[in-house]
């Protein structure tokens, strides 16, 4: 009986372990080939269950023709994403394709939900259930098949990898596209026999776990590339059978998390293991330590550009003519503006960090929440005049932001996008849990409008103006750091850390300032939105305004300041002015956000 | 216009609202500035209150009901959006009353700009205790979770007479005011709650979480939750071989449950303050009329917009179609009709109804059915 | 200056650096020979930090800096170029060059504990006359390096190293290298891909850097320059010093030879040098 309970949650564990392990199969064959991170995996998954729905519902399949019509469904899918919205980036900047498959997601998430609707769809198992006894709990055989599948589609691959032609040309393009090419590999065929296979995967994977839990909806598709990728990274980039022990080691840890500390702690759980297995063994639990050092990238981590340069007299112009614009009566504008403005701070610190250093944050919204949070409590709890609250804030997290990220100032690459991410997921998920501090779920409400002096600003003018200020004066401070030997020693870690370092340039010491400066500006304007909106929550500040920052910084061109703040005022227009479009404004976003990576990857002011 | 010094000075109260606001023509129709979900996670949810929304105008126009049209704009329940989307409507002299935000994180951050500009925000959907405190110009017709959880625990502990509960509830504001409120009424009720879980939005998998409730040995479960977790919970529930009885609060109603729960929510208890089975003429009228109109049973959200909507258009009638009439009549208004609440008063000091009605519910044959006196087998 | 002993490194079953011992004196200009994949450049990597040797020893004037981080090395007047090129693409020329100077900087970078790295980022955003001073002086310097290369570099100083050819890339990394003002010099094939006027001109500058008593490693396949330079030549293959000396007994030793001879992929016409 001491045991039982340990035994139910392993089998628990491994169950969800399953559907990870299925997700991080196709993703990590995707990286191994093509070397990028598939964020639109979890989308093609949920495209998958559509179309197993559908044919479910108006063909009346039965499960193996489902199952066919799913795998060429999905694999003519990933064909597409490869042929149409990667294949011309290649040989671009590394982020490149990466960012595209961001919007791809977005793209193919906006179209399921606008052709199924929203609603929560039932997907009734065709399998028919039958339950087998373990331990004090059941297993069916619908888990036995997601299993069957995750092991035996590793099998395969592998076996594929290793012992057919194209599989060897897999790998000889895994390990070197322009060799492999030299060699007369056609890696383009290559790269989409791969995708297609990863899809149809991924499909399968969505179609299944939709009968499981009798449940699709269109936004399934964040949660599950999120913990693929946890499971892929765990059992190491590009590791196909490490990718089943991957998933299988965190549904585990996710379950012995619960187990021990509730549901709410599961994701905490996963996030942790995940930044434990990066700092401890960044090529994943089942990979030999990595035997050569990784070749240069010089040049190849951000576009090739040169910055437009705007004339001095138009920038001065132009924040003389947005100092101007609130004499004009347009609250609307102004509110829109002000919104910009503020997303512009995260955008300036985000400019700074993934720009200028090169170190790509996914989790950069986190900064926000702590400022928000801290100058919140200042006021709630310690009664802070807010005055003095917001900078407080902006210093609390600028030395609790670069404190989190300091296990990822030694990861290079993709590890610290993930690694990020995860500590941004960490920071969300510690402030719902911590009740005692945050309030948790309640957030904070009724926090004081922002004021200066004991004055309570509270038009939307004068907030306007306030913003305006601290974008004008952060930017123009960030912009003397850039020209000083800062900023050549920042943009000589994000060319070649490798070479930087060997000119004395202490790389970790580096990257730490630009995220000690970017978690000021950020934490400052994390504080003023939430005064500015008297409520927060842990959502307020969530993952996908992350995501966002980072189209804003590359719409304006990586590390150029005016960029930034371009960027993430027309990204936050934008929507506004594609309201008009109800429905599909979305849907043009990704489209727009595609078209801007595909023709002009190094944004519009260029990267600095 | 506005002077600078003043501002300076910190008038506080000199917001937009101050701004010179020109007269709305006589003959154009007062218009109802809606900020909801289109796209996004929530988005189904904005598609429901438009359903009902076109419905409850419709039938007001064909009875020669006031000329009352309406906007939705889409926020995503995104606070970034539901400002912007707040100095759009404030500004908007057609204007006169602002429904939504669906998320009380949406909703309580364009409240400020609601507040200072007069412009009445009626949170239909907000439950969090705190939104209705963001100002006087912040009403809500949501069931009270004060009024709600005890009624809930009192069906759970003494009809059902199930005496050691497992509470299941979501991690948000609403699932934590209901959680805390639920198990305070239970205890004094002589319940005994043996182990409350949290769960995060978007969970699927609970089977670790339930073998932890299995552990605490209740007689019961009671689920604080929406209609899509509810299912995927109760047929977990079921997989792992507990037998227990489940009950559910009304936000569970709705016939999306019966379709994504199958065999695992019959015989699940709930109470609905909206039942299409309900004989009151009012629910029946609205369900017959939504039938027609969309080809599917209404389910609470429908029936909730529906009655604000309806709300508005008798505001109009009695006062008028002016964000000053809708303050104060709001405060006045006397037994609206209401498929919800039978009729609403609100009142003047909490800004919410009270007196909802709780049909209580059980599924029966992959149908809700009125409960019908039965205790469940405790086995 | 330099001793290296039984320095070693093994990838998985491949021993690329085998036990190789290895002095350079001040002033000294001394070369490393060998076929490709001799295990030159790898012995370059642990010299300078960049790799981890698994046995063997590293000492930096007297200072033992096995496995010690290359910023470390940096600081101790050691700096290197790369074999295939290590430019910053995206920054300018002049500002390539600047970097090279980091180690130099001291009013910018207070050498202060704990807060030093706070203090660097306050000093950065207030400019204070003397950061603005060094800065000047620092710039002043990289021009004069840059105009050792002639007009290859000095008019495109603030054009971004990306469009370069790769002759001037090359050029490029060795004015960075020549900004830390290094005590030690190690260049990797620093002619690589030049033609022959680039590469007589190069290594005109090479022997003026050699006559100013600069102490100077260098790996090169264009055995004539490494003849003409060297003091001293060491001769690698298969990760083992296979001859060591004056470069008229290592060119004629019959092993350097043979190992020569025995590897195809060495070009035949730079054996012939």
């Amino acid at each position: 009986m001491m045991l039982g309970p340990w035994l139910d949650y392993t089998v628990n564990g491994l169950i969800i372990g399953n559907i990870y392990a299925l997700l991080a199969v196709g993703l990590a064959l995707i990286f191994g080939v093509a070397n990028l991170i598939n964020f639109a995996h979890g989308s093609v998954y949920t495209v998958g269950a559509y179309i197993g729905w559908a044919s479910i519902t108006f063909l009346h399949t039965p499960l193996p023709i489902t199952l066919l019509l799913v795998i060429v469904g999905c694999g003519l899918l990933g064909i597409a994403i490869e042929r149409v919205g990667l294949r011309a980036l290649h040989g671009r900047s590394r982020i490149a394709p990466l960012l595209a498959t961001i919007g791809i997601s977005l793209v193919l998430d906006q179209l399921v939900q606008l052709i199924c609707s929203p609603d929560p769809r039932a997907l009734p198992n065709q399998l028919g259930d039958r339950r087998f006894q373990i331990g004090g709990g059941t297993i069916g055989t619908l888990d036995i098949l997601i299993a069957g599948i995750g092991i035996g589609s590793a099998a395969l691959l592998y076996l594929f990898l290793r012992f057919t032609k194209l599989g060897w040309a897999v790998r000889a393009t895994a390990q070197d596209q322009d060799a492999a090419r030299q060699m007369g590999v056609d890696t383009d065929r290559v790269n989409m026999t791969v995708f297609a296979i990863a899809s149809a995967l991924g499909g399968v994977g969505g179609v299944l776990v939709g009968m499981y839990y009798n449940d699709i909806d269109p936004n399934m598709s964040f949660d599950a590339t999120l913990k693929g990728v946890v499971a892929m990274m765990i059992g190491g980039l590009g590791n196909v059978p490490g990718a089943i022990g991957g998933g299988l080691l965190l549904g585990l840890t996710e379950s012995y998390g619960i187990a021990l500390f509730g549901s709410s702690y599961r994701n905490l759980f996963a996030f942790a293991l995940l930044i434990l297995i990066l700092v401890a063994a960044p090529n994943g639990l089942f990979q030999r330590r990595r035997e050569t050092p990784p070749e240069p990238l010089t040049g190849t981590f951000v576009a090739r550009s040169r910055p437009v340069r705007l004339p001095p007299w138009l920038v001065a112009g132009a924040v003389v003519v947005a100092a101007l614009l609130p004499l004009t009566n347009q609250p609307y504008l102004l509110q829109t503006l002000t919104n910009g403005l503020l997303s512009a701070l995260l955008a300036l610190s985000l400019t700074l960090v993934a720009g200028t250093v090169g170190q790509i944050s996914l989790g950069h919204a986190a900064l926000l929440a702590i400022g928000g949070y801290a100058s919140g409590l200042l006021a709630l709890d310690l009664g802070w005049p807010v005055d003095l609250g917001v900078p407080a804030a902006g210093l609390i997290t600028a030395a609790l932001g670069t404190l989190l990220v300091y296990p990822a100032l030694r990861m290079r690459g993709h590890y610290v996008s993930i690694a990020t991410l995860g500590i941004g997921q960490i920071v969300a998920l510690v402030i719902l849990n911590w009740t005692g501090l945050t309030r948790g779920a309640m957030g904070l409400t009724g926090l004081p409008p922002p004021e200066i002096g004991g004055f309570d600003l509270t038009s939307v003018r004068s907030v306007y103006w306030l913003v305006l200020a601290l974008v004008v004066g952060i930017a123009l401070l960030q912009a003397r750091l850039l020209s000083s030997h800062l900023g050549r020693a920042w943009r000589a870690i994000r060319e070649d850390d490798v070479a930087a370092r060997s000119y004395g340039v202490d790389a970790n010491r580096y990257k730490a300032m630009a995220f000690a400066f970017g978690g000021f500006g950020a934490g400052v304007g994390g504080a003023i939105t939430a005064h500015v909106y008297s409520y927060i929550d842990y959502q307020t500040f969530s993952a996908t305004l992350s995501i966002l920052a980072l189209t804003m910084v590359i719409l304006g061109g990586l590390g150029n300041i005016v960029g930034a703040i371009l960027g993430a005022v027309v990204l936050t227009a934008l929507p506004e002015m594609f309201r008009f479009a109800a429905d599909y404004r979305m849907l043009a976003y990704g489209l727009v956000l595609l078209l801007l990576i595909r023709y002009r990857p190094q944004g519009l002011l260029g990267t600095v | 216009m506005l002077d600078r010094r003043s501002l300076l000075a910190g008038a506080a109260a000199v917001g937009v609202a101050s701004f010179a606001r020109a007269g709305r023509a006589a003959d154009a129709p007062a218009i109802v500035g809606v900020s909801g979900p289109i796209t996004g996670p929530m988005a189904q949810y904005g598609a429901q209150w438009k359903a009902s929304f076109d419905l409850a105008l419709e039938q007001s126009k064909a009875a020669g009901g006031p000329a009352v049209d309406y906007v939705f704009e889409d926020s995503q329940a995104d606070p970034r959006q539901s400002v912007a989307i707040a100095q759009k409507f404030v500004n908007d002299d057609r204007i006169f009353i602002e429904i939504g935000d669906f998320s009380s994180t949406a909703s309580m951050a364009a409240s400020p700009i609601y507040q200072r500009a007069k412009l009445v925000q009626f949170g239909m959907t907000n439950s969090h205790p705190d939104f209705t405190k963001g100002g006087d110009y912040m009403w809500s017709s949501s069931i009270s979770q004060a009024e709600e959880q005890p009624n809930l625990a009192d069906y759970a502990v003494n009809a059902l007479g199930l005496k050691k509960l497992a509470v299941l509830h979501l991690n948000t504001d609403w699932g934590t005011t209901a959680k805390n409120l639920f198990v305070k009424a239970a205890q004094d009720k002589g319940a005994d709650v043996v182990a409350t879980e949290a769960f995060l939005p978007g969970e699927h998998d609970f089977r670790s979480t339930l073998v932890r409730i299995r552990d605490a040995n209740p007689t019961g479960l009671v689920l604080e939750a929406y209609y899509a977790d509810a299912a995927v919970i109760a047929r977990q529930v079921r997989e792992l071989g507990l037998k227990q009885p489940i009950a559910a609060v009304g936000s569970v109603y709705s016939p999306k449950l019966l379709e994504l729960g199958g065999d695992a929510v019959n015989g699940m208890f709930t109470q609905s303050n909206f039942f299409p089975d309900d004989p009151r003429p009012e629910v029946q009228a609205f369900v017959k009329a939504f039938q027609a109109k969309y080809g599917r049973a209404p389910d609470g959200f429908n029936a909730t917009a529906y009655d604000t909507m309806n709300l508005v258009i008798a505001l109009v009638k009695q006062f008028s179609a002016t964000r000053e009439g809708i303050h104060e009549g709001l405060a006045k208004i006397k037994d609206v009709p209401s498929v919800v609440y039978g009729s609403m008063t609100f009142d003047p000091t909490t800004r919410r109804v009270a007196g909802a009605k709780f049909e209580r519910l059980t599924v029966k044959d992959d149908k809700f059915v009125l409960w019908d006196g039965t205790k469940p087998n405790l086995g | 200056m330099l001793q290296v002993r039984g320095l070693a490194r093994r990838f998985g079953g491949v021993t690329a650096v085998a036990g190789i011992d290895l002095d350079v004196a001040e002033g000294e200009f001394v070369s490393i020979i060998g076929p490709n994949g001799a295990g030159k450049s790898t012995l370059f990597n642990l010299m300078s930090g960049l790799d981890r040797p698994d046995a063997g020893s590293v000492r930096f004037d007297g200072v033992d800096v096995t496995g010690a981080r290359p910023e470390r090395l940096a600081a101790l007047g050691l700096a290197r170029t790369f074999q295939h090129g290590r430019v910053f693409g995206n920054l300018s020329v002049l500002d390539n060059v600047l970097v090279g100077a980091h180690t130099r900087l001291r009013a910018a970078r207070p050498a202060v504990p704990v807060l030093g790295a706070l203090l660097e980022l306050a000093l950065a955003a207030i400019l204070p006359g003397s950061v603005r001073a060094e800065e000047r002086a620092l710039r002043a310097d990289a021009e004069k390096i840059l105009a050792m290369f002639g007009d290859r570099l000095l008019p495109r100083r603030d054009q971004p190293a990306f469009g370069l050819s790769y002759a001037n890339r090359r050029r490029v990394e060795i004015a960075r290298a020549l900004a830390l003002r290094p005590r030690l010099l190690m260049m990797d094939e620093p002619t690589a891909g030049m033609n022959e006027t680039e590469t007589a001109e190069m290594q005109e500058l090479i022997a003026g850097l050699k006559a100013r008593g600069q102490t100077i490693l260098l790996i090169e396949h264009k055995l004539e320059m490494v003849m003409r330079l060297s003091d001293r030549v060491l001769a690698m293959d298969d990760g083992r010093r296979i001859a060591e000396g004056p470069p008229d007994a290592v060119r004629h030793d019959p092993a350097v030879i043979e190992a020569y001879l025995g590897h195809a992929s060495m070009g035949q016409a730079e054996a012939a040098e």
